[in-house]
């Protein structure tokens, strides 16, 4: 019994990992409209800054987030501005395409400067740490981690449903041609919200790097998980995308159970499943 | 029809009616064209076998690049997991050819049909999906069918099949054999291309490109045509990918599964020009001079490429045959124009 | 004073407006007439920088200000009320509103003032935009853009498809703005309405300016040929 509990609930914690890996492609695919394919090599690019930072500083990971999130914010803006805003909305394949060029570009980078090695951050005795409630053992760690997913989606939540930006947020969402009218500036908005969402993939990106090892070649399945997530849960559906995430997670922790090979498998065959019964996703408006 | 086109043109403009006009190019082109096929089907008399395997390459990418050209440019359908084709023809030929002992050239059709089925069985659940859902769709099925293939010990798992009937064959007549299948298959490719897109459904294909709410409201199927355009493409890169894994002798998930087939065909159908039949054909030979020239400088290599793809989309969204038509607007060598009467 | 001066506008191949000419004075009212597709929400969508046209086409007290962004207009005081109200679904009555204001100019017009104007939406504040009337909607579509403090206000068929005592609504919150001296320009397909709300009169026919002048003047018969093509 407290076997399969324990397994529940490291796929959960797994799954709000994912959560994460998607907040930032949930806002950006709701947004923008935009599917970023580089989005998972980002994840990577940034627990690479994050290990460079460690060994610069000497500082342990989680304070080297103060250095790797707003690195990463002007990243976001930089690329917005600079190159996905002159793609957004003029060809239809565009976007897709650069994305996929910057993609295969940021991959090699890290391959040069990094080697193709995998490696993890290390994290000290944070990793080895469990916390036992009765019979059941739960890592720390992954535990933090579900803590700053929640946390970090309360936090989004609060700031689409309470802020002048998040009022922005949904007006694009919703009508970006009507948006503009009421004043919003698409170019400086897109490139803020490009930097809040590489922020988020930051932060993601280094509670990653301690618990899973990587290498540069990782990214394009942190893509695919995140999308499964994002769409699983329902495009335009923040909360959406955290059940996404946690439906991933579950999957492969369970899959992995039937064959450790199997787990990435089983959350595919859920993610095609799901879309061929309920195409909008769980918490999906019908309306899209 | 000779009167209406003296009359369209002014006596003073020109000096050769159109239509000698057109019947001079119609035979050059197919001087050029017996030419080109000749000289290539000769080749293994007079080319050693690393310009066969070269060429085997060149071919089977090729046909790979003029497949997702066809379902990006005119379906509109970006599939960036087209490699599962790749893979499902390569097995298809390795399991049959070999479990059957079967001659591997005579199995090719069946490898390109198993294709064609895959693709027929996957299009409803994968046209449930557009736009960028599609794209990392396709993706996600791919990667499904690689951990499948991965995992099953009757195809090899990790190490993958050998094809065992082609040891049958002479090293000489392996070489000539897998050039000839690719060259038909490349030659294929562009054929059915140019079929497809002459044709009622290439122009319906148009439509649905330019404007898919007008295409419908004219009565278009436009499912029908996507699922057409799939099954096509499907069934050309499974061929090709058969043919490439006969080269190789040795078919693996990761390799014939691998995103890296996907690339190649967006960097060529990127460089050489979307939409447009002679965009692969120029891309492909942009990419492999690249290859040859800059291959040994490893990942910056990988990198330039991506660079260069990005600034094409910017600078030149028609890529390199966009240029040429900027130059020569009525270079038209596929004969792809169609004349009103 | 806002200076139209022969204005050509684009949709890709398609021209929509050939030259047109003319001029709305600070405080006046004109109604732009015409039937579909004459060019009149192009005109409009071009003054509010929807619509990239040549710079010296619009001129805002002598300054060349067409091609600008529909941010730069809004801060010089040019709003647009859309055709078909477009309130956005995700936001509330009172959000819509509140986005408009904080990007608007400061001035008279605020949410409260548009409360004031109509009691009535007072109690639908926290309502989706979009889960109101067709009339409440075109209500707070306006506000929208008032709470931007135009001094130019532009609306794109305000009283389609509203019942005639609901138009009456719309056209008292109008009557309002033009007391603190806005200028409003309207587009309406009610041409009877049309001339009894304005000063002055434009009409527009495949995209040319073919008759204008005094509403209270004006030709029904005239106007009625300018409108059909006649």
């Amino acid at each position: 019994m407290a076997g399969i509990v324990e397994l529940l609930i490291n796929g959960l914690l797994l799954g709000a990992l994912y959560a994460l890996f998607a907040l930032g492609l949930s806002l950006s695919l709701g947004v923008m409209k935009m599917i970023n394919l580089a989005h998972g090599d980002f994840i990577v690019l940034g627990a690479y800054l994050a290990g460079a930072a460690m060994s610069t500083t000497g500082w342990p990971a989680l304070a080297c987030m103060g250095l790797v999130v707003p690195a990463m914010f002007a990243i976001g803006w930089a690329l917005q501005a600079g190159l996905l805003n002159r793609v957004v909305g003029t060809h239809e394949l565009s976007p897709l395409l650069v994305t996929f060029g910057l993609s295969v570009v940021i991959q090699n980078v890290l391959m040069e400067v990094f080697t193709a090695n995998t490696r993890s951050l290390p994290s000290g005795d944070l990793a080895l740490q469990g916390l036992r409630l009765g019979e059941v053992s739960i890592g720390l760690l992954p535990l933090l981690i579900g803590l700053v997913s929640v946390a970090l989606y309360a936090g989004t939540h609060v700031l689409v449903s309470r802020t002048h930006l998040g009022r922005q947020a949904r007006a694009v969402a919703d009508d970006p041609e009507t948006a503009r009218l009421v004043g919003v500036d698409a170019r400086r908005f897109f490139a803020l919200m490009a930097g809040f969402v590489m922020a988020v993939t930051g932060l993601a990106a280094v509670l990653y790097g301690v618990r899973t090892p990587f290498s540069p070649t990782a990214g394009p399945e942190r893509l695919l998980f995140a999308f499964e997530a994002v769409v699983l849960g329902g495009l335009g559906s923040l909360w959406g995308s955290f059940a996404g995430g946690l439906v991933i997670g579950l999957a492969q922790v369970l899959g992995a159970q039937v064959s450790t090979g199997l787990g990435p498998f089983f959350s595919h065959l859920v993610f095609l499943v799901a879309l061929l019964v309920r195409p909008q996703g769980l918490f999906g408006a019908a309306r899209h | 029809m000779n009167n209406m086109s003296a009359t369209a043109n002014s006596p003073a403009a020109a000096t050769v009616e159109p239509n000698a006009r057109q019947a001079r190019g119609h035979h050059l082109r197919w001087v050029v064209c017996v030419a080109i096929l000749v000289s290539l089907a000769t080749l293994p008399l007079y080319a050693g076998f690393a310009t066969q395997r070269l060429l085997v390459e060149v071919f089977v990418v090729f046909a790979i690049a003029t497949a997702w050209n066809l379902l990006a440019g005119f379906g509109g359908l970006v599939a960036v997991g087209q490699h599962v084709f790749v893979g499902v023809g390569a097995y298809a030929l390795f399991v049959v050819s070999n479990t059957l002992g079967l001659n591997p050239w005579w199995t090719l059709p069946l490898a390109a049909a198993a294709a064609a089925a895959f693709a027929l069985l996957t299009a409803w659940p994968m046209f449930r999906l557009s736009g960028a859902h599609f794209a990392v769709g396709t993706w996600v099925l791919a990667e499904l069918v690689r951990i499948a293939v991965l995992n099953t010990e009757t195809l090899g798992a990790g190490g993958g099949l050998p094809l065992e009937t082609l040891r049958d064959f002479t090293r000489l007549q392996r070489n000539a054999g897998v050039y000839w299948a690719a060259l038909v298959v490349g030659v294929l490719a562009l054929v059915t291309a140019r079929q497809l897109l002459t044709s009622r459904l290439g122009l319906a294909l148009t439509a649905v490109r330019d404007s898919e709410a007008a295409a419908r409201a004219s009565g278009v199927s436009v499912q029908r045509a996507k699922v057409t355009l799939w099954v096509c493409a499907g069934a050309l890169t499974g061929l090709a990918g058969a043919v490439a894994y006969m080269n190789t002798l040795q078919v693996s998930p990761d390799a014939s599964f691998g995103l890296g087939w996907t690339a190649m065909a967006i960097f060529i159908a990127v460089l050489g020009g979307i939409g447009r039949i002679e965009g692969p054909v120029v891309g492909t030979a942009i990419f492999f001079v690249l290859r040859e020239s800059a291959g040994q400088f490893g990942a910056w290599y990988f990198v330039a490429l991506g660079v260069l793809a990005i600034v094409t989309m910017l600078v030149a969204p028609g890529g390199a045959w966009s240029l040429v038509l900027r130059r020569w607007p009525t270079f038209d060598p596929f004969a792809m124009r169609r004349w009103m009467p | 004073m806002l200076r139209i001066e022969s204005l050509d506008a684009h949709y890709g191949l398609f021209q929509a407006l050939f030259g047109v000419t003319l001029s709305i004075a600070p405080g006046e009212t004109v109604a732009l007439i015409g039937s579909n597709g004459a060019g009149k929400t192009t005109l409009l969508r071009s003054l509010a920088g929807a619509l990239r046209v040549r710079a010296d086409s619009v001129l805002l007290d002598g300054e060349p200000v067409g091609g600008s962004t529909e941010r730069e207009q809004l801060s010089r005081g040019i709003a647009l009320v859309p055709e078909g109200r477009r309130l956005f679904a995700s936001l509330t009555v009172h959000e819509n509103m509140q986005l408009a204001a904080t990007n608007g100019r400061p001035g008279v017009w605020s949410i409260e003032r548009v409360l004031e104007a109509f009691p009535a939406l007072r109690p639908l504040l926290s309502r989706p935009a979009t889960a109101l009337s067709g009339g409440q909607q075109q209500l707070v579509a306006i506000g929208r853009a008032l709470v931007c403090n135009p001094s130019f206000l532009l609306c794109d068929e305000v009283s389609l498809g509203l019942s005639p005592l609901v138009v009456d609504e719309v056209y008292r919150l109008l009557a309002i703005a033009r007391r603190d001296g806005m200028a409003i320009v309207l587009v309406e397909q009610n041409v009877r309405r049309a001339l009894i709300e304005s000063d002055r009169y434009v009409c527009i026919q495949k995209g040319r300016v073919v008759l204008e002048g005094i509403s209270a003047s004006a030709d029904r018969h005239a106007v009625a040929q300018a409108y059909f093509g006649v």
